[in-house]
């Protein structure tokens, strides 16, 4: 190697020297990359009907609990206290639930209990084969409702299962409101 | 010497005594009516009978009960008032037969506890309701509303077009030749449509089997639902709608030629969506455990 090639390889070596040792991008990029490691993983959703399925679900609960709460709690303004001292049939409370995730909220379960507690003074009034009538279809619909649920707890999302749980809660409380109805058209009348 | 009354006499005397004091008392009266006023009826036990004829006049024949305070028959404009009136702690002898004939285009607003309801003949607009009595009435053309709890319900219209409206808890609902809308409800009562025309129908029932053996109109809806009751579907004539069918735990038979499919591997449901002609109306089954038929003429 000759003196020309040594100082043009200095010069090289002084130009490479100077040269920038990081490259700063445009603009800062750090904040999308923190939100991207913070924000939790989402799995695919590969199947759109279980999307479908919730929202379905969501608005059958929403909409549904509020229209059978609705329904028990208007017609039943008028009926009558009920009876104190009577014997009391006392039925087994249901849950209330809505399938394993959701509930079915405090305003039905105030209108269940209040139906509930007028039909067991509205019982009294009746004859012994219309009261067993009445408890054995309420003791139905009940066992109904434990099914589907057991079902649901299977299969949260299907909506079938909570189209038919949401109906029958609705045919519980009109069979409580239609004894009560009854029992207040027919036989407590003030001048019979 | 006073001589004393034989046993036998004595019990001869008592048997007429008590029969006297037990016998129910014939009714027959008569008052004039609107032609198309509404007429109310209130009976405990017993029967109801309520014939529709051309004449304005209300007339009530039959026989009160021993135990029963009165009979209130009131007027009040064009509204008529019958109610039996039975002691608030009664006793078994309030059971009251009514035979009342009404003009023929009365509206009818009738309430029992055990009492049977039958109507016959009468156009206007009935509202009939009974807890275990058994109900039976023909309609024509006017709305319909029947309720029960443990009492049988048959209705019988003559293919007019109207809405009706049957309810029961243990009794089984048989609608017949009926048009227009119906909504028919039992838990653990059979539910019972047939030889109808309808715009929109629907049944629901918790144990009790749903039959539909009707016509579907065009743009039609049919709603059924069932928890445990098996569902029967037979079309009279064409029909025209989308099919939407599902089960959670039953089988699903279908004339029309698709076949159900499982929803999911791991659960036993079925469902069946299709088109039949051109699919303007809209069906829709749904069960949890009952079979369903589907099928038509």
């Amino acid at each position: 190697m000759n003196d020309t090639d040594d100082s043009n390889f200095d010069d090289l070596m002084t130009a490479a020297a100077d040269l920038a040792t990081e490259v700063k991008p445009g603009r800062d990029l750090w904040p999308g990359i923190e939100q991207a490691i913070i924000k939790p993983v989402r799995p695919a959703r590969t199947m759109w009907n279980t999307v479908w399925a919730q929202a379905a679900a969501v608005l059958i609960l929403v909409g549904g609990s509020s229209g059978i709460t609705y329904l028990a709690v208007t017609d039943g303004a008028d009926v009558t206290t009920p009876v104190a001292g009577g014997p009391t049939l006392v039925f087994e409370s249901a849950s209330g639930s809505f399938g394993s995730q959701y509930n079915l909220g405090p305003d039905y379960l105030d209108a269940q209990r209040d139906l509930a507690g007028r039909l067991d003074d509205e019982l009294d009034h009746l004859t012994p084969d219309v009261r067993e009538a009445v408890v054995t279809n309420i003791a139905a619909i009940r066992t109904a409702i434990a099914e589907i649920n057991l079902a649901l707890a299977e299969d949260p999302d299907n909506v079938l299962l909570q189209e038919l749980l949401l109906s029958t809660y609705r045919e519980e409380l009109t069979l409580m409101k239609q004894v009560n109805g009854f029992n207040l058209s027919a036989m407590r009348r003030d001048d019979i | 010497m006073m001589k004393t009354l034989s046993p036998k006499l004595l019990l001869v005397l008592s048997g007429l005594l008590s029969a006297a004091a037990f016998a129910a008392e014939d009714i027959n009266e008569t008052m004039d009516a609107a032609a198309d006023g509404t007429v109310s009826i209130s009976n405990v036990a017993g029967e109801v009978e309520v014939q529709g004829w051309s004449r304005k006049q209300v007339e009530i024949t039959g026989e009160l009960g021993s135990d029963v305070d009165e009979l209130i028959f009131e007027r009040d404009g064009n509204e008529i008032l019958i109610k039996v009136k039975v002691p608030r702690h009664h006793g078994r002898r309030i059971a009251s037969g009514l035979i009342v004939k009404v003009p023929e285009a009365s509206s009818l607003e009738i309430n029992t506890v055990s009492a049977d309801i039958e109507v016959d003949n009468v156009t206007g607009e009935q509202d009939l309701e009974s807890v275990s009595g058994d109900i039976e009435t023909d309609a024509h053309a006017k709305d319909i509303d029947v309720s029960s709890v443990s009492g049988d319900v048959v209705i019988v219209g003559d293919r007019k077009p109207m809405r009706s409206r049957l309810n029961s808890v243990s009794g089984d609902i048989e609608a017949e030749s009926l048009a227009g809308e119906i909504e028919a409800e039992s838990v653990s009562g059979d539910v019972e449509i047939v030889d109808g025309s309808f715009t929109r129908a629907a049944a629901h029932s918790v144990n009790g089997e749903i039959v539909f053996h009707a016509e579907l109109l065009d743009n039609g809806r049919l709603d059924v639902e069932t928890i445990n009751g098996e569902v029967d579907i037979k079309f009279a004539g064409d029909i025209s709608a989308r099919f939407d069918i599902e089960t959670f735990n039953g089988e699903i038979r279908n004339c029309f030629g698709p076949e159900s499919e499982r929803t999911s591997r791991y659960a036993p449901g079925r469902e069946l969506m299709f088109s039949e002609g051109d699919g303007s109306g809209r069906v829709t089954i749904q069960t949890l455990n009952g079979d369903i038929r589907l099928c038509n003429d």
